[in-house]
């Protein structure tokens, strides 16, 4: 029995596709703004050595760079509840996501704020700037244009990371997917299509940002 | 009825976990040696493979591991391959680290000053003698940091290869939970098998680091 | 549209790579050949299939999956599946026969072909006593957990009001959790799944709220395997003149087959 392909059985739920997609780039969005000041304040606790948070943002980055985004968001959703913690679905992913891309920005912003010349410091504290003025006109600007590519492909990489949260029931792009291909049983169409989209929102996620940070941050970045 | 005690469950964990470790390390080896293929195509001189590796990187890179697996898993067998769940996994992570890899490892390449091409070339060396004597090496010390860090997300992305049948950590995790509808414990286990085999390499990459940064210094 | 065009043509140059016009010979003779009949079969299920100490599958279909080998001088190897992947197995080849608890309807029939009915099921909603839900319609403005792609799915999503907030879990074993950990209020599943649920967990009670529809399973045949799908149904047969498919109902169900079934 030879397999004939239909992809028009997939076309027919364009309007589930385009809905997951939705949530899909809300998801990323959210999960991308909150998750850079999240990664902010841990990066200068960390670089700045302020304490206690420098310990608190350190066990926080192991702890989260170390396991599965999965298994997060199933602690999240499925195990919270027994201490008394409960979540819809869209709160468990966006918390999920936002404490993932935290984590790793931390330590990109990091690296960026550790460049920043010792001068540039001696320089804007003899201007007499309080520590809160140099860091957010001296110190961070330059460090995330520096870093601004690393940022750019880890939201991209969490937007991808994203397709598991259809796991718990979050109706994004995979969740469409499969949602599909419950009803059509075009389980290969379906998952293609669903890909070739993916594809093209990591293009178009990449160059909006891309594009943000050189707004943003000058033309340092590429 | 539950006749799933605390020890039926950890040992199974365990046994989930070698699964894990196993297609990790296939997929590591596998995807390795791709992804060194991957990078002698990405930074030829021939324009061709050039392009043809910048696609293969973007494609997998710009897509869900999830739907990859997907992918490879329902599409072998429309096309007459029949493949099993744990060849399909091994297969899709063995090129999701390929793309990974030979990026990172161009990244190395590129980070060697213009003047060592330079030089070299001025001793006559052909391309594949640069390559061999002079960039390699010095690209390889500064990509192992990078590569050890890398394995942390190879592990972590076997996780997802759950949803296509492998019973691995994660796998045996959600079948236990089912079993015994004690998903805290169940998934707090699992998070602990996973920080236990990522966290060394977390730990051994950071170390690196440091040593490489510290001796450039000087 | 240009794009679709472009896939389409991808997608006949990788067939033609492939070979797969080629004829197939038909599921019953190549399992007679090889002498193994693959049978997917649900891990997250219970009654129907769920895992032992062992991490080896049991229940009501592992039975009759074997019973089936046995049957027809076949050695059986059971394919885990969740109720979203079953009939993507089934469909590209990756199993013979699908006895997951798979139940009728016209959609399905569409795609593969069924046998007789194997066992009985009933599926409804279920939830904790105190809910005030006897008909479809109060369900409206309730969060309902229901295993995507499932008979239960397919029908209450046709029965629900649309203020009804249905949330489609991945498996069954997702949205059992998510009742149990008090993420969803009620949920849509088999009378048999919600006693083994309450068998087994204090947590949080399902009672029957209301039933929605009889649905017997069947075992899931792909279309064109007229010869395995006569074979199915006279070893179907056979056990049920037998009284051996009644000991299996006893035995995972706690009562006898129906005798309509």
């Amino acid at each position: 029995m030879a397999y004939a392909f239909d992809f028009s059985a997939v076309l027919e739920y364009r309007e589930a596709l385009l809905a997951g997609t939705g949530r899909t780039l809300m998801l990323t969005g959210i999960g991308a703004v909150a998750g850079l000041v999240l990664g902010t304040a841990g990066a200068v606790s960390r670089a700045w050595r302020l304490a206690p948070f420098d310990r608190i943002f350190a066990v926080y980055v192991e702890l989260i760079r170390n396991t599965p985004f999965l298994v997060q968001l199933f602690f999240i959703f499925f195990g919270l509840p027994s201490l008394g913690v409960q979540m819809d679905e869209w709160q468990a992913a966006i918390l999920a996501v936002v404490i993932n891309l935290g984590a790793y920005s931390t330590e990109i912003i990091r690296a960026g704020i550790e460049a920043t010349p010792r001068g540039q410091i001696e320089a804007a504290q003899s201007l007499a700037m309080t520590r809160r003025q140099i860091f957010f006109h001296v110190v961070l600007p330059p460090a995330l244009a520096k870093v601004w590519p690393a940022i750019c492909s880890q939201v991209v990489i969490v937007m991808l990371g994203t397709s598991v949260c259809s796991q718990i029931a979050a109706e994004e792009l995979t969740f469409a997917a499969n949602f599909i291909q419950s009803r059509n049983f075009r389980a290969f169409e379906t998952y293609f299509v669903v890909t070739a989209m993916y594809f093209l929102l990591a293009v178009g996620v990449r160059q909006v940002l891309a594009l943000t940070g050189q707004r943003l941050l000058g033309r340092r970045s590429k | 009825m539950s006749d799933i005690e605390l020890s039926d469950i950890v040992r199974n964990l365990l046994g989930g976990a070698a699964w894990t470790l196993g297609l990790s390390l296939t997929a590591f080896v596998l995807g390795g040696l791709a992804g060194l293929a991957v990078l002698f195509a990405r930074i030829a001189r021939n324009p061709l493979p050039r392009r043809l590796a910048q696609a293969y990187i973007e494609v997998f890179q710009g897509t869900p591991l999830l739907m990859q697996l997907f992918i490879i898993f329902f599409g072998s067998s429309l096309i007459g391959l029949e493949i099993p769940p744990w060849l399909a996994a091994a297969l899709g992570l063995t090129l999701f680290t390929s793309a990974y890899l030979g990026e990172i490892w161009r990244g190395c390449v590129e980070a060697i000053p213009k003047g060592q091409w330079e030089a070299s070339a001025s001793l006559a060396m052909s391309h594949v003698e640069q390559m061999r004597h002079v960039i390699l090496p010095q690209a390889l010390r500064i990509a192992i940091a990078p590569t050890v860090g890398f394995s942390v997300q190879v592990v972590k992305g076997t996780a997802v290869t759950s949803i296509i049948g492998f019973v691995e950590l994660t796998k045996t995790g959600s079948m236990l939970a089912n079993a015994t509808f004690q998903p805290f414990l169940v998934f707090g286990l699992v998070a602990l098998g996973y920080f236990a085999l990522c966290y060394p390499l977390s730990a051994y990459s950071r170390m690196l680091e440091r040593k490489i940064h510290g001796s450039r210094a000087h | 549209m240009h794009k679709r065009h472009f896939l389409k043509t991808l997608f006949a140059a990788v067939l033609l790579a492939g070979g797969v016009g080629a004829a197939q010979a038909d599921a019953l003779s190549s399992a007679e050949k090889s002498g193994v009949l693959r049978i997917a079969v649900p891990q997250d299920f219970p009654p129907f299939g769920t895992v032992g100490p062992d991490l080896k599958p049991r229940g009501y279909d592992i039975d009759v999956a074997n019973l089936i080998g046995r049957e027809m001088k076949l050695k059986v190897e059971l394919i885990p599946v969740t109720s979203t992947n079953r009939i993507p197995y089934l469909t590209t080849g990756k199993a013979d026969l699908v006895i997951s608890s798979l139940g009728k309807n016209p959609d399905r029939e569409k795609v593969i072909d069924f046998s007789s009915a194997y066992a009985p099921f009933f599926n409804g909603v279920f939830g904790p006593g105190d809910a005030a839900v006897k008909t479809a319609a109060d369900t409206a403005g309730k969060v309902v957990g229901v295993t995507r792609g499932s008979v239960e799915d397919l029908e209450f999503s046709k029965l629900a009001p649309p203020t009804a907030n249905i949330k489609r879990f991945e498996d069954n074993n997702a949205t059992i959790s998510a009742y149990l950990s008090g993420q969803v209020q009620l949920v849509a599943t088999g009378n048999v799944v919600a006693a083994a649920v309450n068998e087994r967990s204090k947590l949080r009670r399902l009672e029957t709220k209301f039933l929605i529809k009889n649905s017997p399973c069947y075992v899931g045949v792909n279309k064109g395997e007229a010869a395995l799908l006569g074979k199915v149904n006279a070893v179907i047969a056979k056990l049920k003149a037998s009284g051996e498919l009644n000991q299996v109902s006893q035995h995972w169900l706690q009562a006898p087959l129906p005798a309509d079934l």
